[in-house]
């Protein structure tokens, strides 16, 4: 990225028309990234096993949303899943692992525990209070733990953040931290008309209009 | 053997060995100093046969100054099981260390003297387990406090 970042916008900008193909490009890469996200298997407790549910059953299928290839090395990941309660011994290896995975990187945490230490942030001599204590967050899903609806909320939250966010001219400006709350009164079926239209309005082939399994 | 044959049979071992009743399952209470001499029976004995240690604990009692170590039996052969629970003093907290026996609590009993500050005798390697070797204090005591643990504030 370094290349297209730092070289292509001095060069195209000097063409005509060159700003308006920036910003198509923008938006073809943002795509791109928003698409294919793949997540680092990394959990370390209850909320994991929650994240567990939402990415690898079938029942959820991740793979709708091209983040279903979990990558147990941090190297070819690009979304950190923070699901658990962090310890202070856990902390520097937390931040190796931020450390060692590609630019453009992601980060959503889930769980009380990621957000502020959760049911442990009194008395307790090991908990690290808050996932922003160590490493940079992007969205944040409330719950203990978040529903599998939850998490994919924060998903195509995380999704419509990368749509919007950087730029060819602006590398690594992102929007501030987001809470996906699921806003209240937002039933089950909202919740999926918002997924399909999600679908269909980014990806290159055709949905039907009513999903054919379960949600 | 039943439950209540199991718990008579055990406490005929020694003196001053107690039933526990709120419990859901045959538990003891035995002092400190017999304990040691009744655990190497339980394995032994042809009528116990406890050869297995599935888990051991302790729990900090700060009103009544001591420690419990609670000990779960369970017998492979026999199909019966048994908890003890052993009472130390909170200000000198000695147990035997029943890794003759059982070789599985040594890891056990370093969990506890890392988390509680009970002290094994004859234990092989008593060092901390899980926190850093230069800790301080003994964090799962009601009483201990550390600059980075938040107080509840009610
Ligand atoms: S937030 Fe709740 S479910 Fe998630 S890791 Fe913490 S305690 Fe477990």
């Amino acid at each position: 990225m370094g290349l297209i970042t730092d070289q292509m916008p001095p060069m195209i900008e000097a063409f005509p028309g060159g700003p308006a193909f920036l910003t198509s490009l923008d938006s073809i890469i943002n795509w791109a990234r928003s698409s294919s996200l793949w997540p680092l298997t990394f959990g370390t407790s209850c909320c994991a096993i929650e994240v567990m549910m939402a990415a690898g059953a079938a029942h959820h299928d991740l793979a709708r949303f091209g983040a279903e290839v979990a990558r147990p090395s941090p190297r070819q990941a690009d979304l950190l899943v923070l699901a658990g309660t962090i310890v202070k011994r856990m902390e520097p290896r937390l931040r190796t692992l931020y450390d060692q995975m590609a630019e453009p990187k992601y980060v959503i945490a889930t769980g009380a525990c990621a957000i502020s230490g959760g049911p442990f942030i009194y008395n307790s001599y090991s908990t690290v209070r808050g996932a922003h204590e160590i490493i940079p967050v992007d969205v944040y899903v409330p719950g203990c733990p978040p529903r599998p609806e939850a998490f994919f909320y924060g998903l195509l939250t995380l999704q419509k953040m990368i749509r919007e966010g950087e730029t060819i001219r602006k590398p690594n400006e992102r929007r501030k931290p987001v809470l996906a709350n699921l806003p209240p009164g937002l039933t089950l079926e909202q919740l999926r008309k918002e997924m399909i239209q999600n679908l269909e309005s980014h990806s290159v082939t055709k949905f039907s209009d009513k999903p054919t399994g379960g949600f | 053997m039943t439950k209540e044959e199991l718990l008579q049979q055990v406490c005929g071992l020694a003196d001053g060995m107690t039933i526990q009743e709120q419990s859901n399952q045959p538990t003891v209470n035995v002092p400190v100093e017999k304990w040691l001499s009744i655990a190497k029976t339980l394995k032994s004995d042809q009528r116990f046969q406890f050869d297995m240690l599935s888990d051991q604990a302790a729990i900090d009692w700060p009103q009544e100054n001591q420690i419990e170590l609670v000990y779960q039996f369970y017998s492979t052969s026999l199909g019966h099981n048994l908890m003890v629970c052993v009472r130390v003093s909170r200000q000198n907290p000695i147990a035997p260390s029943l890794y003759q026996l059982w070789p599985i609590s040594e890891w056990q009993e370093r969990e506890i003297f890392d988390l509680f500050g009970v002290r094994y005798s004859d234990h092989p390697d008593l060092r901390r387990l899980f926190l850093e070797d230069d800790w301080k204090g003994y964090p799962l005591l009601k009483d201990y406090k550390d600059d980075f643990m938040l107080e509840r504030p009610w």
